[in-house]
């Protein structure tokens, strides 16, 4: 309401907000579009996160697992021993791609599974239990480090939305609707203004056809 | 960019990982000291994803979160499941989603 006492009832200002209601109205449609392919985006990866992570929970399970006999069987400070000694050489690719203004991270991974020879921790002196478990890890490992790039580009879609969200409704229900009250207010206030006019020329007319 | 692999997290999970060729390992034993040692992993620059448990998470509490907010985009930062496989009731992702979306998003499980 604040705007109806600022604005000054004149052409130029009339002109100025219609402009101004133009540009909110279509910047409320393309947020509303961006909306929209976000929420698709977001649905998508949320399908792939459901399924990726599904997967990576079991596979997960099944490294805790063989891990445990392994630490069983050999004894958990020789396990412990192994793990150290292993060759920790692992690297992942991560590259930055953009979705509609929005860094999400690509990640790749090469050459995680390797054979028991190229892990690093002495053959003679530990089992192939330990051999199933550092497989089972690397592979649990793959996954995780997929589901890792769903997550985080879920969490950036998730939060651009909220945002843009934000954006549309502020647009929607206070910046358009102030808009249009203050278009409608100065054009009955120029109706009004015309019709005093009207009436002053109509006055003025009689009194001097009354002289005349 | 390349970038290396950090796990946090209890003894056997840390040293699966390490079997698995992750080359930095903390294991957490009290909040102050994993706390420190996320900040080492996050700003170290040749780390590009973090692996820690729930468990662990929950350990440090809300600092985490302000934490992993405040960081840029790299890092990653990724919660597992523990040895015992524990994993939260309550979904952050679920909870933004639902305020965001205004929603309840379930997904079906297909073929579980």
């Amino acid at each position: 309401m604040a705007a109806r006492v600022t604005i000054s009832p004149n052409r130029m200002e009339l002109m100025k907000v219609k402009n101004r209601l133009a540009l909110a109205e279509k910047g409320y449609d393309l947020l509303k579009e961006k909306m929209d392919a976000l929420v698709m985006e977001l649905l998508n990866t949320l399908k792939a996160i459901q399924k990726s992570k599904a997967e990576a929970t079991a596979q997960l399970k099944r490294g805790y697992e063989a891990l445990s006999i392994c630490m069983a069987a050999l004894g958990t400070f020789e396990t412990v021993q192994a793990a150290a000694e292993t060759k920790k050489e692992l690297n992942i690719d991560i590259s930055v791609r953009n979705i509609m203004g929005i860094e999400v991270p690509t990640v790749q991974v090469g050459g995680i599974e390797r054979n028991a020879l190229a892990r690093g921790y002495s053959l003679h002196m530990t089992s192939s239990l330990l051999d199933t478990a550092a497989r089972e890890m690397e592979l649990a490992t793959k996954v995780l480090i997929e589901l890792a790039e769903l997550e985080i580009t879920a969490f950036a879609l998730a939060q651009e939305l909220e945002k843009t969200k934000r954006r549309v409704n502020a647009l929607e229900y206070i910046l358009i609707p102030r808009l249009r009250e203050s278009v409608k207010f100065i054009m009955m206030r120029l109706d009004e203004m015309e019709r005093e006019n009207f009436t002053r020329l109509k006055r003025i007319k009689a009194i001097l056809e009354k002289r005349g | 960019m390349s970038y290396k692999i950090a796990v946090i997290g209890d003894l056997e999970t840390v040293a699966g990982f390490n079997l698995a060729g992750v080359q930095f390992t903390h294991v957490h034993t009290n909040k102050e000291k994993t706390l420190a040692k996320l900040e080492e992993f996050l700003t170290h620059g040749e780390i590009g994803l973090i692996l820690i448990t729930h468990r662990a998470v929950e350990d440090i509490g809300p600092e985490f979160h302000r934490r992993v907010q405040e960081k840029g985009l790299l890092p990653l930062v990724l919660k597992i499941p523990d040895r015992t496989g524990y994993i939260p009731e309550r979904d952050e992702l679920q909870e933004l989603i639902r305020r965001t979306v205004g929603v309840e998003i379930q997904m079906k499980t297909e073929g579980k």
